[in-house]
């Protein structure tokens, strides 16, 4: 039984891994190569997750929902790079702290203005609303499947795209050397402008899957963007295999240690002291983590930059 | 009787040997320079010798005193000054702040909270005294980033002898100056010579055969030759490595 | 004598007077609302010593209020009442906490620096979040205000804010001595060049971690008097979005510059307060605020009233920001 238990939130730490990879992809090649300090990246996992669920709930079609959800957000996203992040290239890090943080209040009024303070529906496709039996007594939400599939897809993709293509390369050039890169004739503006699309794409894939799982409310971005900065100090800033392992590390600890930990504890100490005792045990852990990858490497396991 | 010895000293960076088993010796008051290509490691032998780098293999002894286990602040408690190929100083701050800085990493703890700093005669005597030093007294209330190049390079060999080092590496000294500053600088580092030994990199061969008493020559990382002025400027390896002649055989 | 040096206590003489005035002229509400920016601008001028004087870009400082509020509220549950023992007990707290944090945070730079601290923060935020006894998520509040003695009444609103005036002042006064002492050269010296320091034998973690945890001490003051002004406390002031806002109002007030924390604490919930008034959707205007400010005013807007005044010889030993005058080039 616990067995079954254990694989069945392994796959959800696996699921969660791959989201918070979605999400710490963006970021990390965002900091990697243009240095700048994103915080409203949470913010376009927030709108990606708001447009999913109300295009779904509309026209009640998830595909079309999801679709939407990264189109809209490409374009508040480009929107946001001409606008914004543009000007905040070569700027110290403080003053893009500022300007985005100004972005995620601006972002959660609006969102607020369009659809109330209140928690939205989302809701998964029809079709994957059932459990799928993966072995005879695991049966496992075929919705999750989805998630996972997603999730490998697009950390295939990526490695690809890093790796073997061109534009790729330029990337990794401009993440470990951006003056250097520069010299040597990389259209540096239009490489960031593509990097930061297609980070911001990936944050929304991430919010429109994630919707149906958590709650679509105001400051979910906040919420998601600690972990994924903690992926991303684990990893290292730069490295996409960094914010791969980082991700996949976190999610399986935080998973696990929330499903299991309350069970270990229990085995010595007081129910009451359990409950409360366990939550914060379990959030704890992966700042633990990320307090020891630091203590030995302080600039992550896998840093991209010197 | 050798003031300064390193023995052995080895350095990996990956597959790239960038410090070769150099051994080098400074004896007090001597002003030993360290000459040698692009690209030779003179730079990094000059950070593992002030503790930026670890070596892998070697020992480094100042006045009996082993360096080698020592981190950074201990080698400089030790006796040992450094000045940096780039101009290391706080450009905000004036010229007296500069020296005050230096000069109070020498004298008690700065876990001071209340007292006035400004109000310190003794740091102020001291930073003072550096300055003239140096020949920055005219200088003090100047903000040090608006010092001419030359001013500022003065400035950081400052800050390097407030530590009143037995041994002071110079790294570069007179990189980036012109003939006039050149030549103030020589003055200076030849007053230097009274009070401590000093270990010179550069590449100014004037600057170099005009100040050094011994000259190490280090050439992909290890020790090519090692003698007194004379002895350098005649070597034929040594020519070869510089002029690229003929003659170069297994020099390196 | 120069206008910085006679402001503020002229300006403290009227913060003082305020709640005699108050009642007179109805505005009774905002003596409290004033303390509530006093507390802030305790906060932010702690916030300022770190990041303005020291350049530790810590986005976590929220969290040492935290501490220093729960700190409080489990000590008074336990009976301590009065409020000088509380109060420094929850500077104590905080500061060894923030020593614990920076023995590991402080390892890094930069980028790196700013998320852990920010992830620490948060980790202190999941714990009060987790401590069902003080309420949780759902806040804890306090029976009674910490008590003064002395024949005082902290109950009584003016008393309590002008004890809490006291404390800004001396606190001011005392960052302010720290600016100009040995430490606070040491501390700028690392900020504006952390390798020199190192080569001149500085012990720089050593003077970082002191610098750090001192600065979480007063934070912890701070969140020791914000729950006694609040009487409530819960995790809420702890998220990263309060250690954000805490920069925001440094940044704004001018990080680095004497006044650099208070003012910028001031005009923040003081604008935040004016917005409210006309929509419950003050976060947008402030929000697009940031950003312009970021583009229009990035040294905080005590550097834009630099602007307005005459060009200032250098003087020696003067701190942060220092900036070149005009017609002296390199």
């Amino acid at each position: 039984m616990t067995t079954i238990l254990f694989i069945e939130q392994m796959l959800n730490g696996l699921g969660y891994g791959f989201m918070l990879f979605l999400l710490a992809a963006g970021l990390t090649l965002v900091f990697g190569i243009m240095d700048v300090m994103n915080l409203a990246h949470g913010s376009l996992f927030m709108a990606g997750a708001y447009v999913a669920a109300h295009v779904h709930g509309r026209t009640g079609s998830f595909v079309i929902g999801v679709l939407s959800a990264l189109a809209v957000v490409l374009v508040l996203a480009l929107v946001l790079e001409v606008f914004l992040v543009r000007r905040l290239y070569g700027r110290e890090h403080l003053a893009q702290v500022l300007a985005t943080f100004g972005v995620i209040l601006v972002a959660d009024d609006a969102v607020k203005l369009i659809w109330g303070a209140a928690p939205i529906m989302a809701s998964a496709p029809a079709l994957l609303s059932g459990p799928i039996e993966l072995l005879p007594g695991l049966m496992y939400p075929s919705y999750r499947l989805l998630i996972l599939a997603a999730g490998v897809l697009v950390a295939v993709g990526l490695y690809l795209l890093v790796n073997h293509t061109r534009v790729g390369m330029l990337v990794r050039a401009g993440a470990s050397n951006r003056r250097m890169a520069e010299f040597m004739g990389v259209r540096v503006g239009q490489v960031f402008s593509m990097v930061f699309l297609l980070g911001a794409t990936l944050a929304a894939l991430a919010g429109a899957l994630m919707g149906p799982l958590t709650a679509v409310q105001v400051g979910m971005g906040e919420e998601i963007l600690i972990p994924s900065l903690v992926v991303l100090v684990i990893g290292g800033i730069g490295s996409v295999r960094g914010a791969f392992v980082a991700a996949m590390v976190v999610g399986m600890v935080d998973t696990i240690g929330r499903a299991f930990l309350p069970l270990l504890l229990r085995s010595f100490l007081s129910p009451t002291l359990v409950s409360d005792l366990a939550p914060a045990m379990a959030g704890l852990a992966t700042y633990a983590l990320m307090a020891c990858v630091l203590a030995f490497k302080p600039a992550g396991l896998f840093p991209a930059r010197g | 009787m050798s003031l300064f010895v390193v023995n052995g000293l080895v350095k990996r960076f990956g597959a790239l040997l960038a410090t070769d088993h150099v051994s080098l010796e400074v004896r007090p008051g001597e002003i030993h320079a360290l000459i040698g290509p692009n690209g030779a490691g003179k730079s990094t032998f000059v950070n593992l010798i002030s503790g930026l780098h670890q070596p892998d293999a070697g020992r480094i002894e100042l006045d009996g005193t082993d360096l080698t286990p020592l981190p950074m602040d201990a080698r400089i408690r030790a006796g040992l000054s450094r000045c940096f190929q780039i101009t290391s100083i706080f450009p905000k701050a004036t010229v007296i702040d500069n020296l005050m800085l230096a000069v109070q990493a020498q004298s008690g703890s700065s876990l001071r909270f209340l007292a006035d700093r400004r109000r310190d005669q003794a740091l102020l005597e001291a930073a003072r005294a550096l300055a003239a030093r140096v020949g920055l007294e005219h200088a003090l209330q100047r903000i040090a980033g608006t010092l001419p190049h030359g001013a500022q390079r003065q400035l950081d060999v400052a800050l390097a002898l407030a530590a009143r080092p037995k041994l002071l590496l110079l790294d570069e000294p007179m990189a980036g100056m012109g003939p006039e500053d050149s030549e103030r600088m020589t003055e200076l580092i030849h007053t230097l010579r009274r009070d401590m030994a000093i270990l010179l990199i550069e590449h100014d061969m004037k600057a170099v055969f005009a100040l050094a008493d011994r000259i190490t020559v280090l050439v992909y990382g290890k020790v090519l030759v090692s003698g007194d002025v004379e002895t350098i400027r005649n070597h034929p390896q040594v020519q070869a490595v510089y002029l690229g002649t003929e003659t170069t055989e297994s020099a390196v | 004598m120069k206008f910085e040096r006679w402001f503020p206590w002229v300006f403290c003489a009227l913060l003082a007077l305020f709640p005699l005035l108050a009642s007179s002229l109805g505005l009774d509400f905002y003596v409290g609302f004033v303390r509530r920016a006093m507390i802030f601008a305790l906060a932010a001028a702690s916030l300022n010593f770190i990041l303005g004087f020291g350049g530790m870009a810590a986005l976590g400082h929220a969290g040492f209020l935290g501490v220093g509020a729960y700190a409080l509220v489990a000590l008074s549950d336990a009976g301590i009442e009065s409020a000088w023992i509380l109060w420094p007990a929850a500077m104590v707290v905080a500061g060894l906490v923030a020593a614990l944090i920076g023995l590991i945070a402080l390892r890094t730079r930069g980028v790196y620096l700013i998320m852990s601290t920010l992830a620490f923060a948060q980790m202190l935020y999941y714990v009060a979040l987790s401590l069902r006894i003080y309420g949780g998520d759902d806040g804890y509040n306090l029976m009674a205000r910490p008590s003064f003695g002395l024949g005082l009444d902290s109950a009584d609103e003016a008393t309590f804010y002008w004890v809490v005036l006291g404390l800004l002042a001396l606190v001011m006064v005392g960052l302010n001595r720290a600016t100009h002492s040995r430490f606070g050269h040491a501390l700028m010296g690392l900020r504006d060049n952390e390798t020199r320091m190192r080569a001149m034998g500085y012990p720089v973690f050593k003077l970082m971690l002191v610098a750090f945890s001192l600065s979480g001490a007063l934070a912890g003051l701070a969140g020791a008097l914000l729950v006694s002004h609040n009487a409530f406390v819960s995790p809420s002031a702890m998220h990263w979005t309060q250690s954000a806002t805490l920069i925001v109002m440094v940044v704004i007030g001018g990080v680095g510059l004497r006044w650099g924390g208070p003012v910028g604490a001031v005009v923040w919930i003081g604008l935040e307060e004016l917005v409210k008034q006309f929509t419950e959707y003050w976060h947008l205007p402030l929000g697009l605020l940031l950003i312009v400010i970021v583009f229009v005013a990035p040294r905080g807007l005590a550097s834009v009233a630099e602007h307005w005044r005459l060009p200032r010889r250098p003087r020696p030993a003067e701190p942060a920001g220092a900036v070149l005058t005009p017609g002296e080039g390199s």
